[in-house]
């Protein structure tokens, strides 16, 4: 990703996140992960803060979230579990676009 | 069987429940709990943990997938048993996946292809930090109704299970009979999942009383006893009167 924040109007990030939760031992985690990347990559560069959360190396991450099934994609608040189809992580960037929305105001 | 002997036991910190039980659980095995709702689960498990660490010094790992950590607290300080100086003194780890914690994401959605590597993980860390010998799962039945997917669930927990107990612990799951059951719980696999059972009841015996009791339906390597022994709440905990049979059930 580029560091081309200089448009925005203040230093508030507005992208959304996303937290990908994987393990070392997880068979469906690869899978997952390309699907959340591809879907992503449809959108412009600088909308997303992804961050990955591997649970092996990191528990207390997951136990703080209280995410343990894995793969588990959070956007905004919301999650899904195991391999996602790429239609419901777009509904998923969509519904936190609109709640960013409606909380800026 | 001659083998019977070398099997290590583990107190259960139940006043009359070991003399049921030869002594005490198999050291290393997985022992289900089961009961309706109101039976004294919970109560049964967190006992454990707690005289394991006052009487045994054996540090414990309560996993709540239910209640929060301040109600067990809560819950636990009526019968004395003070489960916040348990965690400062290093005897106690509650790890908290109950649902009410805030930073925890909606499931919005499911799909038949995850594991639960990542409460392994998660267990498994405060097991060998706090080189428990004793761990609890309360309640397995709460996963029924927040995964759709139970092959999966089933499969996951054979593994699960056995990763607890392979690192020398003695684990305790509690499992929820629905009110219209005959199994011990949700999966229908319970029974399988541990090579020990326990079941509670708190049966009506007149339109006015109820009387629990408590069942050892089996135990593996155990010439446990086979009838259904009187139990009671007390202000100190679960008891159970090994000499009194149950009027009810
Ligand atoms: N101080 C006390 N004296 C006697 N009984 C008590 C006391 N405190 C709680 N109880 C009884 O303990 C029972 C609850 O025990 P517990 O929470 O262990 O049940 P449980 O089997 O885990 O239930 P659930 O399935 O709802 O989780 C209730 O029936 C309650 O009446
Ligand atoms: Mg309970």
């Amino acid at each position: 990703m580029s560091n081309n924040d200089s448009i925005e109007a203040n230093d508030e990030d507005t992208r959304i996140e996303i937290v990908f939760f994987k393990s070392d031992t997880c068979a469906f985690c690869p899978r997952a992960e390309e699907v959340l990347l591809e879907t992503i990559g449809d959108f412009e560069e600088n909308t997303f803060r992804l961050e990955t959360i591997n649970v092996s190396k990191n528990p207390e991450k997951g136990e703080e979230y209280g995410v343990f099934a894995l793969p588990t994609i959070m956007i905004g608040g919301v999650s899904v579990t195991g391999i996602p189809e790429p239609g419901m992580i777009f509904k998923m960037i969509l519904g936190a676009k609109a709640r960013q929305r409606r909380g800026a105001k | 069987m001659s083998d019977d002997y070398s099997i290590e036991r583990v107190k259960t910190g139940i006043p009359g429940l070991d003399e049921l039980i030869e002594g005490g659980f198999p050291l290393g095995d997985t022992i289900l709990i089961a009961g309706k709702a109101g039976t004294g689960k919970s109560i049964l498990a967190n006992q454990f943990l707690y005289r394991g660490a006052i009487e045994y010094s054996e540090p414990g790992v309560l996993v709540t997938l239910e209640e929060s950590p301040e109600k067990i607290k809560r819950n636990m300080m009526r019968f004395g048993m003070d489960f916040g100086k348990l965690e400062e003194e290093g005897m106690l780890a509650i790890v908290d996946l109950s649902p009410s914690k805030e930073a925890t994401p909606v499931s919005i959605g499911e799909y038949p292809s995850f594991d639960l590597s990542g409460l392994e993980a998660i267990i498994l860390n405060h097991v060998k930090r706090m080189k428990a010998k004793r761990v609890v799962i309360d309640t397995l039945s709460i996963m029924a109704y927040k995964f759709k997917s139970r092959d999966i669930l089933r499969e996951e927990f054979f593994k699960l299970t056995a990763n607890i107990t392979r690192s020398g612990c003695t684990l305790l799951l509690t499992s929820e009979i629905p009110a219209q059951n005959d199994g011990l719980g949700v999966f229908d696999i319970e029974a399988f999942l541990a090579s020990g059972v326990i079941v509670l009841y708190n049966e009506k015996i007149s339109e006015t009383t109820r009387s629990r009791s408590v069942e050892v339906l089996k135990l593996r390597g155990s010439k446990h006893s086979s009838r259904i022994h009187s139990m009671r709440i007390t202000d100190e905990g679960i008891r159970v009167w090994p000499g009194e049979i149950s009027p009810g059930v």
